[in-house]
């Protein structure tokens, strides 16, 4: 009797038990009443829309299937994010479907809410107007988050009507200090965009350009057209920054410098530049001011300040002068100390010296987050409003009271008795909690809008899927509150309309349609022109204080966060279940400590250490980390949340708390950082939810790299032997076995296709879109933050990430997957043969065959096998979301990367429909769709044409742990790293 | 022989004691019966109970309408699909149009409630059956669906695997796990 056949009878007994048990509930079948033209059952209809889960305005494409979307994606046609998209953007989904958001309208009586009705709540909404319109000017308010330019006029209109002034614009991240430098140094307060794929040099002083600053999709897109690789060499990318981002792991070199010293780096190379003779051809009084502001920085001075020796700092310079396009950029948004603002007219200086054109700066496509009002404006609104000038204040999906330090009086402000707070946010968030009456509108992806994240940039938003819920449509609302009875369209999309016909963006309703379908109006006419700029010395004054620059023992810096943002993507599971990368710690909050403050303090990583500020304190774990300056202590901005639905009440920390409520003066930006602060050991401690097992690789070659010069010696493939640095690449094709030497089993046949991806290294900066992506195409289960400290994330996908084993602060990130093995050493130890070897070379798990020994795990030598411990729960309606085109797995059963064979199955049912084969690219898994960075491509190795064929033939091609004669579909490309 | 007779004589005399619960279980054997004939034999071998008594004899037997009429998607998409409401009263504007059951299903129409037809036909969840391919095969729906056009309600029918495999070996189609029906 074989194995097979004696669990066969084994499990007899025990089934025949349990089919005398089953009854299926009789289930109804999907209908409809009318139906609608676009919709086949079983077939996706994809809409075009934007994304707003940040300013940047990237556009979207959403895969709507029997009614509901299971899926955002990039639109390929947008010229913002050319078809990828970020982790908060695929995340969007978990807006909508928020098993927390609010259905009704809720007004507050008593200190407790009550459910309205729709037209109760408008009615309401509208006596309060005329109420307070009637009092007086500037009695009614609208603070609202960056929207697009009808709705903005729409709000104008009604203020207008209501006897007010403009709304206020108001976002957490306003860049404040950038605008008051471009204004000082080009005459212009606003946000232009950065050519940084067309730079072959490129300096940051911290802007986290991959992770939230400006337009990360775009910067993650062009910053890798000008840092990969490009066959022969490679640009340099330098940051100087007291912290190490996303962004800063990506640099040549992270510059760890002192807090708040950036400026003297700047002005050290400013000064350098002169004495170079760089700045001969600017104007004379320009030229004089920077000679005198950066007189006082000397190579000495500028060490001493920022801890950076002369010798960093001449390299720097050099490569700054020997670069024919060098671009430099400045801080990320608020101010990391007095200096910003310094550092960022440094920064353009240093633009203007190297490049007198500023070719790299596009000028005539402006950022509309340039449109946000500074913090200043946003403090003086609020103190208006505490101090009882305003009776009726309507918020739009803005959240100050956790975005604000606690002692800037919003809070107060909002709970004036005398004052109406009417909220339009769909989430009991901590602002809409002291809001009087709460009204929710539809989300982005529900609604009729516009939003251009580039000023004069045509991009529409129309409803993706049906409604579930009443929620009204903000503009609409806005219609008939706002404009009342002598409104002259009849809905916000006529309005819509009209704005487009009157501006001439559209002559008639056929070139709506085609805005619609392809999601904006993307061509030369959408861009200004570039403004003539009006150079002047205005910034001298900017350095007539000269920083202060004092030592401090620990200053705290609160981090942009590229997973949620200023705080709203902590109520979206994936986002808390997805790792940062950098750390590798998801869900939790911890403090970032170098190792000598811990060895300071006594600490090691886990402890829960009290942090305390002169404004606020709080306790956190400790994460000993390489990437933050000495005298640094880094948090994650975007958790601890005292309200704002389960999952983000009471997760993680809030930096937030502990920030001043004063402003830099000069710029009016708020501060990101608190100093100094003391630590106090509490004697407690956690286990962090981390995700990796070792920082180091211990030699076990798994994420490699290779340094530019020895990329021109180095044969493909090198190695013949059996040891490990010697095994050779082994693709997994027959032809590559070889019985003599090292394989036992026979070669797997392959009919037509092999499919294998190819991950290039050095293009992964890190943002972990893909293992977004991937936990919404497959319907990953959410596992939460005790689970994630037992090792039980579920995640198919992974960024892991490696430090250099002697300098840590080197990171490497690496894509882990189900490497698809040929000789797979799951499918051997399966005593039911659940993994199975596919006629293409893919490595199948068949769920319902599996009995869950866990054998396949314990063998499989890259640990990407997920089991379901628990049947994860997805809490209705995020049930909605699940992709019905792959199975939701159950306990019991083993789980991972699949390729995404929905995707190849749709793809043959193409090609057969056309009678043709596959074609190469045709199947883009959802992490590949997803990449900003263009990291992997997939396709079949049995066709030697193919884009996957060509790479593996690459020098830097290899093997995760190849030596152990797995033989992986997916082939890696080292990361090339270079010395300065 | 005495023995004999006397045995009988008790047998009778037990019997005529226990005329009454001998009676009843009789009854009550025969009421099982019947009610196992009538209910559970009778109720679910002619397939659930639909919301309409809607009949594929008549449909597309009788009437001769082609499968696709009603199932428009079936060599497109994944799923047949199932007709809108609105679709019913296309010809039942005018056929029929006073019946009780074609009144409710206008009053499905007016209330825009989508006729909750109960599913007969499952394939477990983690199967993932493309009619489309099937129907550009030259599959004939009967192959799989027996015969409809002399049912009048259908029965529920679950597909097992050993159905579905034993075609595929026979047409020489495709039995990858993945590649074919599972994912």
């Amino acid at each position: 009797m074989d194995r097979r056949t004696f669990l066969k009878i084994a499990g007899v007994g025990g089934l025949s038990f349990a089919a005398g048990c089953t009854s299926q509930p009789a289930k109804t079948l999907y209908s409809l009443v009318h139906a609608p033209d676009d919709m086949v059952p079983g077939m996706a209809t994809w809409y075009g829309s934007t994304c707003r889960e940040c300013p940047a305005g990237c556009g979207v494409l959403a895969k709507n299937r029997e009614g509901r979307i299971v899926k955002v994606e990039g639109n390929p046609l947008h010229p913002i994010n050319q078809g990828s998209l970020c982790i908060r953007g695929q995340a969007a989904l978990q807006g909508i479907y928020n098993p927390d958001r609010i259905k009704t309208p809720l007004l507050k009586e008593g200190g407790s809410f009550r459910s309205v009705t729709y037209a109760e709540a408008e009615a309401l909404l509208h006596a309060k107007t005329q109420e307070a319109a009637k009092k007086g000017k500037d009695r009614v308010r609208i603070v609202t988050e960056i929207v697009g330019e009808s709705l903005l006029k729409l709000m104008s209109e009604s203020l207008h009507n209501w006897g007010s002034g403009e709304p206020l614009v108001f976002e957490p991240y306003g860049y404040e200090a950038l605008k008051e430098a471009n204004m000082q140094v080009f005459g212009l307060e606003g946000l232009p965009s950065y050519l940084l794929n067309n730079a072959d040099f490129l300096l940051s002083f911290g802007a986290d350009f991959v992770e939230t600053w400006l337009s990360p999709v775009e910067y993650a897109r062009k910053f890798k057209d000008m840092h990969a690789f490009n066959g022969s060499s490679k640009s340099l990318f330098f940051q100087v920054s007291p912290y190490e981002s996303i962004t800063g792991a990506n640099a040549d070199v992270w510059f760890s410098c002192a807090p708040d010293s950036e400026s003297a780096v700047a002005l050290g190379l400013l000064r350098e530049s002169v004495r170079q003779g760089k700045v001969k051809s600017l104007p004379e009084n320009i030229r004089a001011v920077i000679e005198e502001i950066s007189a006082p920085y000397s190579s000495d001075k500028v060490s001493e300040l920022s801890g950076l020796p002369p010798e960093l700092l001449q390299k720097i310079y050099v490569h700054l002068h020997t670069a024919r396009r060098p671009l430099i950029l400045g801080t990320p948004t608020g101010a990391l100390g007095t200096s910003t603002l310094q550092t960022n007219i440094a920064a353009n200086l240093l633009n203007l010296v190297f490049d007198p054109a500023l070719s790299l700066i596009d000028f005539g496509n402006r950022q509309r987050v340039e449109l946000a009002a500074r913090r200043s404006e946003v403090l003086k609104f609020f103190s208006e409003v505490g101090s009882g000038e305003v009776d009726l204040l309507v918020l739009n999906n803005v959240n100050p009271v956790y975005a604000l330090p606690p002692k800037s009086g919003v809070r107060e402000a909002l709970n004036r008795d005398d004052l109406f707070v009417v909220s339009f946010s769909n989430f009991m968030d901590e602002t809409s909690e002291l809001a009087d009456l709460i009204l929710p509108v539809r989300l982005p992806l529900e609604t009729w809008d516009e939003y251009g994240g580039k000023v004069g940039m045509v991009s529409t938003l129309q409803p993706t899927m049906g409604s579930m819920s009443a929620w009204p449509n903000l503009g609409d609302l806005l219609l008939r509150v706002g404009l009342g009875r002598q409104r002259p369209y009849k809905n916000y999309q006529a309005y819509l309309y009209a704005q487009f016909s009157l501006n001439g963006t559209i002559q008639d309703e056929r070139d709506w349609l085609q805005a619609l379908e392809n999601g904006g109006i993307f061509g030369p006419k959408s861009r200004m022109g570039r403004p003539g700029l009006s150079l002047s010395s205005t910034f001298g004054s900017a350095f007539s204080a000269p920083p202060r620059h004092k030592k401090a023992e620990l200053v705290l810096l609160a981090i942009p966060s590229i997973r949620f943002f200023d705080g709203r993507g902590a109520n979206k599971p994936w986002l808390c279940e997805v790792p940062d990368t950098v750390t590798q710690v998801a869900w939790q909050t911890p403090i970032l400590l170098h190792h000598e403050t811990l060895a300071k303090h006594g600490l090691k990583q886990g402890d829960i250490v009290q942090v305390e500020s002169r404004w606020g304190q709080l306790e956190a774990p400790v994460y000993e980390s390489p990437g933050v300056h000495s005298s640094v202590a880094g948090m994650g901005i975007g958790q601890g949340h005292t309200a704002y639905g389960r999952y983000a009440e009471g997760q993680g920390l809030n930096p937030v708390m502990l920030l001043p409520p004063e402003l830099e003066p000069r710029s009016g930006a708020p501060f990101f950082t608190a100093g100094p602060i003391a630590l106090k050991n509490t004697g407690r401690s956690i286990q962090l939810a981390h995700n990796d097992g070792s920082r180091i690789q211990h030699d076990r070659k798994i994420a490699l790299s290779v340094n530019v010069s020895n990329l021109a010696y180095s044969k493909p493939h090198e190695g013949h032997g059996l040891s490990m640095w010697e095994y050779p690449l082994v693709l997994p094709l027959p032809g590559a076995y070889d019985e003599k030497t090292r394989d036992i089993y026979p070669p797997h046949q392959h009919v037509d296709y092999r499919w294998a991806m190819v991950v290039d290294l050095d293009k992964c900066v890190g943002c972990a879109a893909c293992a977004a992506a991937c936990y919404a195409e497959n319907n990953l289960g959410v596992v939460g933050e005790q689970r994630v400290v037992e090792g039980r994330e579920m995640a198919w996908l992974q960024i892991q990430r490696y430090e250099a084993e002697q300098r840590r602060e080197k990171i490497t990130f690496l894509p882990m997957l189900c490497q698809h093995c040929d000789d797979a050493p799951c499918e051997s130890v399966c005593p039911v043969f659940a993994p199975h070897h596919s006629k293409e070379g893919i490595n199948n798990q068949i769920y319902n065959r599996c009995i869950g020994t866990r054998f396949c795990s314990q063998d499989c030598p890259y640990k990407v096998r997920r089991f379901n411990w628990f049947k994860w729960q997805w809490p209705p309606p995020l049930n909605l979301q699940l992709n019905p085109e792959v199975t939701a797995r159950t306990k019991g059963v083993m789980e991972k990367c699949s390729f995404c064979i929905q995707r190849i199955k749709d793809a043959h049912n193409r090609a057969k429909n056309e009678n043709r084969k596959i074609r190469d690219g045709e199947v883009k898994p959802a992490c590949l769709q997803t990449c900003p960075t263009g990291v992997f491509t997939f396709g079949s190795l049995m066709d030697e044409d193919s884009e996957v064929s060509k790479k593996v033939r690459d020098k830097r091609a290899y093997q995760v742990m190849g030596y152990l004669n797995t033989k992986p579909a997916v082939i890696y490309l080292k990361k090339v790293v270079q010395d300065i | 022989m005495q023995d004999r007779f006397n045995s009988e004589n008790a047998f009778s005399t037990t019997l005529k004691r226990n005329r009454w619960p001998l009676l009843l279980a009789f009854l009550s054997l025969l009421g099982t019966v019947l009610f196992l004939y009538f209910f559970y034999d009778y109720a679910t071998d002619i397939g659930p109970q639909q919301p309409i008594p809607f009949s594929h004899r008549v449909h597309a037997g009788v009437k001769n309408i082609q499968c696709q009429f009603c199932h428009p998607y079936v060599d497109r998409s994944k799923f047949p699909g199932i007709p809108p409401v609105e679709k019913c009263l296309y010809c039942h504007n005018y056929i029929i149009k006073k019946f009780p059951w074609i009144q409710k299903e206008h009053e499905y129409y007016n209330t825009n409630t989508p006729t909750p037809w109960v599913k007969v036909n499952y394939v477990p969840e983690f199967v993932f059956f493309n009619h489309e391919r099937h129907i550009k095969k030259k599959l004939a729906c009967e192959e799989c669906h027996g015969q409809v056009k002399t049912m009048d309600r259908l029965k529920e029918n679950r597909f097992f695997m050993g159905f579905c495999v034993d075609c595929h070996r026979k047409k020489k189609a495709n039995l990858g796990c993945w590649l074919a029906c599972h994912n």
